[in-house]
Formats: structure tokens, sequence, C-alpha cells
């Protein structure tokens, strides 16, 4: 059977994609970002997984305002790195493990989470710079990745507590899934920014810290913040940490901090993540 | 465990200089966002950038949107619906960096945005609230 071992979590800032992409690795400004990510990608190497379970937010790329899903899950066998406007990042495209993922979106549906079904798809720099974080430049990903696309731009986006549930089902979804595969979630975004008005470049290292903490030590606050929380603590960007919570909940209550790393800024964001195990 | 709508949207009013992407103004600023998303294809910049207001033509926007599209005016874009992923697209166009584009938002020079950044970036302090000036 299919199971769940393990949760990432990390900011998808596009700048990070940037700074790989054109080897700028140990430039001053980056390197002590990147450090942060050295630790995991031993780790990865480790674990091996055989599929992620991505949760993203698309940027406007593949979703323009003619098609808002609040909860979307790819189901073709391969996506295509977008073109944001400057060209389609040098990554390779993503392959998906689609019979489980139209498994996941089945179950999903079945257990009333009314999923939007994505086949033709590009992914940006949400969904690419997480897997160039964890996996540096391979010519091919070694891993299959389920893309699972959340509104958090135009509001009201999924309440926390929503996610939380989203990923409770994905975890059941996961565990009837035939196949023998080593699963990971990851949830990606934030941690504090706002990249608009007068307050932009709004960060609450101190807000975050209490975040990262509270992701083991009291999921269950988190999991009840509102959304004028975020928007007044974390900047109007902030609110993509909800995403962290379907990756939470997927994770069941037993859990083990491996590893974590906060550094501000990258471009206009903090930059967070975090390892959690599952304990068996 | 449902909230009021109306109670919900007026928080976000509260909030200092900030404009949260609520459905009224994604319905305001349909047409400036699918235009910012035209930009997405080379071919399109390509003739955006030979020239502005003739590609803006075909597009129904209102004449005050196409003014701040063509003054770059990113907070007035904002109050007229625009959704800063979408202007990303022109700025991108434009060559600017988010750092670059956002900083014209912030009130600051480039420079100074860049320095706070550095330093640990804007503190929350007195503008989580306007009501409660905290």
């Amino acid at each position: 059977m299919a199971r769940i071992t393990a949760g990432v979590a990390t900011s998808h800032v596009p700048l990070l994609g940037v700074g790989i992409d054109q080897g700028k690795m140990d430039d001053p400004y980056f390197k002590p970002i990147y450090e942060g990510y050295e630790w995991s990608k031993k780790w990865i190497a480790e674990e091996k997984p055989d599929v992620i379970i991505l949760v993203y937010n698309d940027h406007a790329s593949a979703f323009d305002m003619n098609l808002i899903p609040t909860f979307a899950i790819g189901c073709a066998d391969e996506f295509q790195p977008a073109d944001e406007g400057w060209g389609p990042r040098p990554v390779p495209p993503v392959k998906n493990h689609a019979d489980m993922a139209w498994h996941i979106a089945q179950s999903l549906i079945l257990d009333e989470f009314d999923m939007t079904i994505i086949n033709q798809m590009d992914v940006d720099h949400g969904l690419t710079v997480p897997l160039s974080l964890l996996y540096g430049q391979p010519e091919a990903w070694p891993v299959k990745v389920i893309p699972l696309a959340v509104n958090v731009v135009t509001y009201p986006p999924p309440s926390g507590n929503r996610c939380w549930m989203l990923g409770e089902a994905i975890a059941r979804a996961v565990e009837s899934f035939e196949e023998d595969l080593n699963v990971q979630i990851w949830g990606t975004g934030g941690m504090s920014h706002q990249l608009q008005g007068p307050r932009a470049g709004l960060i609450n290292a101190e807000w975050d810290q209490k975040f990262l903490d509270d992701l083991t030590a009291d999921p269950e606050r988190l999991r009840h913040i509102p959304h004028i929380e975020y928007l007044r603590e974390t900047g109007s960007e902030g609110i993509e940490m909800v995403m962290w919570l379907i990756m939470r909940g997927a994770l069941g209550p037993n859990i083990k901090e491996l590893h974590r790393h906060f550094h501000v800024p990258a471009s206009n964001t903090a930059v967070g993540h975090i390892v959690l195990e599952k304990e068996a | 465990m449902s909230q009021d709508i109306h109670e919900y949207l007026a928080e976000f009013d509260d909030i200092p200089g900030t404009r949260v992407y609520t459905t009224k103004r994604a319905r305001a600023g349909y047409w400036l966002n699918q235009f910012a998303m035209s930009l997405m294809k080379a071919e399109n910049r390509k003739k955006w950038l030979a020239d502005e207001a003739a590609y803006l033509e075909d597009w129904p926007m209102t004449d005050e949107q196409k003014q701040a599209v063509l003054d770059r005016d990113y907070n007035r874009l904002l109050d007229l619906g625009g959704n800063i992923y979408f202007l990303a697209k022109i700025f991108s166009t434009d060559g600017l960096s988010f750092v670059q584009a956002v900083s014209t938002m912030s009130g600051m020079s480039e420079e100074d945005y860049k320095a706070m950044m550095m330093a640990g970036g804007r503190s929350p302090e007195g503008l989580r609230s306007i009501k409660e000036g905290r």
C-alpha cells in the first residue's frame, strides 16, 4: 500500500529559482539561503520518495481570471515549466504518477472534497522552485510529482481548517492506493511577505517562528488562524501558509521535526523551510 | 463554523497600506488582469513594446485603467482591480524584478527599500490595524 512518510514545507520565492538557474549559489546574498537546504538535500537523497504530492499555488501562469479553482489536482502524465513572462525555467518537465493522481481525485470527491481536475497545465515557480531547492539541477526529476494547486490569490482562499481537513482526506486517499509507494506531501509558499501597496516589504519573523514551532507544538492553533490574522501579521501574501496546513493535516498526530531553516530576506520574502517525519 | 461575509470583508479595509484582492476587485479588474496576462506570450510582448497605447485599444478596460498602465502607477492599478501576480507580467516585460517593482508602491527609493529588506523587512508594528492603531 502507498504510505505518507514525511512532510516538507518551503517558501517558493521565484528569485530562489533564478539563483539556482544562474549559478549564483555561492553569491553572498544567496549562500545563507541555500545552505539551509543542504541537510534536506542529503535527507531526500536517502529517503528517495517515489511520489510527492506538491501543494502550491499558481501565480497567474496556468490560471488567469477566467478560472479560479479553489483546489485543483493535476492528473496528466506530464507538466511543462511555465513561461512566466521571461521564458520557462531551464528545469526538466514534471512527471506525474497519473494513476495515483486520478485515484486521489476520485477518493477526495467521494470524501466530499469537490476537486477540480486538470490535465493540460504548465507549472510555475510555485511548484518548480521547491523541487530545485531539494533536488538541485538533475537531468530529470528523480520523483513523480502530483501537483495540487490552491487558490490563495482571489479572496476568499480556503480556510486553514478546510486545508487541514483536505490534508486528512489526502492521507486517507493515499492509504487506499494499492501500489507500494513511499509518498511525501509538501506544502509551499510563505512565510511572511507583502508584495503590494505602501505596506509592501512587511516581515514578521516572530510570528513566522511561532508558526514553525506550532507545526509540532500546537497544530490545533494553526488550524484555526483566521485569514485576517495572516493579513495583518504576515502581509497580504503570507496567506500562502494555509497551504502548509494541507501538508500538516495529512501527517496525522505523531510527527517529529527533523530540520528547520529560516532566513530574511529573499527578494521581498521571509524564507521558511521545515522537514517533518511521520512517526509510526 | 460559517462566517458572516460582510464582517469578513469589512476587516480588510482596516489594514494600513494594503488592498486585499476581493471578488469586487477581481470583477472590476477582470480585463486589466487579462490584458496583463496576454504579456505572457513573447509575440504579444513584442507588439506591446512596439506601441503600448495601440495594444491597449484592443482591451475593454476603462480609460483610468489604461492610463494607470501607461503610467506604471501600481498602487492605482491595485485600486482599479489589478492583482500583483497579473501586474507582474507588465513589470517583467519592462525588465523589472519583483523588488524593483514592489518598491515603487512603498513610497521608498529602490535602494532604501532594498536596505530595509536586508535589515529584516518592514516591521508590522503599528501597521496591523488602522482602528486599533497597533
